[in-house]
Formats: C-alpha cells, sequence, structure tokens
C-alpha cells in the first residue's frame, strides 16, 4: 500500500466528488430527492459499466475535454436560464415563485379528493444529477489510474498502486457523501428562489470552468478557479439586481405620475 | 419540429443565451484552432466570462424593456 498515492488520489478526488455531490444536493432540494439520487445511481451504473467494459483503455483513449466542452455549454445554458429568472425574481420584474405554497395547495387539494401524491420524476433534475456524477465519474476514474500506473515502482506494481489510489478516491466519496447528508436539513430551510439563485451560479461558474477546459483554457489555480468564477457571477447579478430595482422604480413612478392626472380629472368631473 | 422545440425549451428557451454563447464557444474554438489567432489564448478565459456577463445582461435587458 501506497500513503502517499492514497493521500494524493484522496484530495483530488475529493475535489471532484464535491463537485458532483454539490449539484446532487442542489438539484435534491431544490427539484427533489428521487429525481437526484436517480441520476446520480444511473451515472454510477454507467461508469461501472463503461469502466468494466472499457477498463483502463477508456480512461487513456477517450478525449475528456470533448466531453467537459459538451457538459460546460450545456450547464452555462441550464445556469444562465435559472440566473435569469431569479434576478427577474430578485428586482421585482418577475412575480416571486411560492413553489411551497403551490405544492401545498396542490396537496390538500389532491388529499380532498382522496388520492395520494407520489413524487414524481423531473427530467431536468434527473438528467443535471446524472450529467454530472457522470463527468466527474470519469475524473475519479482518471485520478485512479493515471496516480495509480504512475506510482508504479519495485515494491508496488500497477495494479496495487491503482488499488492504492482507489482507497484514497473511496474514501473521499465516502466522506463527502457524510458532510453532504450533514448539512442536507440546514439546506432545506433556505428559500426555494434563493436556492435556485445559487444553483445557478453554481451551474454557471461549473459550465465555463469545463467548458473553458474543453476548448483548451488553462485556468490559473486549477480547481479553485470555480471559487473565483463563484464570486466574480454572485457580485454581477448583486449589479444586475440593484440595476433592474432601480428601473422597476422609475417604471412605477413613471406609472403614478400617468395616473394622477387622471385621477384629479375623474375627481373634477364628479364635483 | 415539436422535439426540437421541446429540446430547446428544456434545454435553455431563450434565443439570446443559446446563439450568444453558441457564438462564444465558436470564436474560442477559431482561437483554439487558427494558428494566426494563437496570440489571443492568452485571454480565451477573460473572453469567455466578459460574453457569458454580456449574454445575461442582453436577455435581462430586454426582459426589461418588455416589461414597459
Amino acid at each position: 500500500m501506497q500513503w502517499a498515492v492514497i493521500a494524493a488520489a484522496f484530495l483530488a478526488s475529493a475535489v471532484e466528488f464535491v463537485e458532483a455531490f454539490t449539484i446532487v444536493l442542489v438539484v435534491g432540494v431544490t427539484i427533489n430527492w428521487r429525481s437526484s439520487l436517480a441520476g446520480a445511481l444511473a451515472a454510477a451504473a454507467t461508469l461501472a459499466v463503461i469502466v468494466a467494459t472499457l477498463g483502463v483503455a477508456l480512461v487513456r483513449y477517450v478525449p475528456i475535454e470533448y466531453l467537459r466542452l459538451v457538459v460546460g455549454i450545456i450547464l452555462i445554458l441550464f445556469g444562465l436560464k435559472w440566473l435569469k429568472k431569479s434576478i427577474l425574481r430578485y428586482s421585482g420584474l418577475k412575480a416571486i415563485h411560492d413553489e411551497e405554497a403551490i405544492f401545498e395547495e396542490n396537496r390538500a387539494a389532491l388529499r380532498a379528493r382522496g388520492e395520494v401524491i407520489a413524487p414524481r420524476f423531473e427530467p431536468f433534475g434527473v438528467l443535471l444529477s446524472y450529467k454530472s456524477v457522470l463527468l466527474e465519474g470519469l475524473e475519479v476514474a482518471f485520478i485512479v489510474i493515471t496516480f495509480g500506473s504512475s506510482a508504479a515502482n519495485a515494491t508496488c506494481n500497477s495494479t496495487c498502486g491503482i488499488g492504492s489510489a482507489a482507497i484514497g478516491a473511496a474514501v473521499a466519496g465516502v466522506l463527502v457523501i457524510l458532510a453532504g447528508a450533514l448539512i442536507r436539513a440546514p439546506l432545506t430551510k433556505v428559500p426555494e428562489n434563493s436556492l435556485k439563485f445559487v444553483v445557478g451560479i453554481m451551474l454557471t461558474s461549473f459550465g465555463t470552468f469545463w467548458g473553458g477546459e474543453g476548448l483548451g483554457i488553462n485556468w490559473p489555480l486549477s480547481d479553485a478557479f470555480i471559487l473565483i468564477l463563484v464570486a466574480l457571477y454572485l457580485v454581477a447579478t448583486f449589479v444586475l439586481v440593484m440595476i433592474l430595482r432601480q428601473r422597476k422604480q422609475q417604471l412605477e413612478l413613471a406609472r403614478t405620475r400617468q395616473a394622477q392626472p387622471t385621477l384629479q380629472g375623474q375627481a373634477e368631473v364628479s364635483r | 419540429m415539436k422535439v426540437i422545440k421541446a429540446v430547446y425549451n428544456f434545454l435553455v428557451g431563450d434565443m439570446i443565451i443559446l446563439v450568444g454563447i453558441l457564438i462564444t464557444v465558436g470564436i474560442l474554438a477559431l482561437i483554439a484552432d487558427v494558428p494566426g489567432l494563437h496570440a489571443l489564448k492568452v485571454i480565451s478565459g477573460v473572453i469567455l466570462i466578459a460574453a457569458v456577463l454580456v449574454v445575461l445582461t442582453a436577455t435581462l435587458i430586454r426582459e426589461a424593456l418588455g416589461n414597459k
């Protein structure tokens, strides 16, 4: 067993697991857990099938850049779609959608009719969770195989190295899932519109990062640059919300001014 | 046609976002592949981030103007 390989694979895989699990977590909280877990399990099954059938050759020959590019573009599109809606709601240009109230209303109506509510699969949630786990899972497989095979020496052959790296990755996965399960409860108390806003920021950030990597961009600080992207998009959206709020106030002021002479005229006529 | 529209609505549902991002990816792919444009590769990341922000601003402006 090679402790250096275990530690390196643990750290590198933890980053990938955190990235995948964050998306699984927010899909679970914002859409539903059934869709989120179904996507994650389907991706894990796909990964298992891919790795079992193609093995090391897959990780060596499938160009992950293309996968990153396609997933990155789709995530940017999803992210911007969600961000747009959230910004419009925060700025007041779009009515805040109270999903909880609507859900409770529908549930009460269904109960009144004696129907049972079955949590249904949301294709968007399943797909989002699936893509994230598949991409990150491939990266973990890549890390395990490259770290493991490159660490082979006189005392530990390639299989032993890959085994050590796999242990590091597995421990990282278990720890990330445990940590995620602990923060799941506090997350459910956050208003849904805010969560959707955060998801929009995250998807756009991950999408920019992966899409950029797929296009051959070498981001400074490697994976840590995702945090910079998150901060950047947060600041930009905050500014956009402020600008749109001002515009909404101007529009309301203009409408009030337009309505006043009409009201005055009506009052004079009634006198 | 209905399938294409369903996929479009499922993926993005906004023409400004779709066209804006696809044009950006096209430009960045050109920068990455055309030797004459390799000098711009250093600022590819900046171009991508700026494009994402411009696309978001553009679609929001359209929505805000539509609210008149």
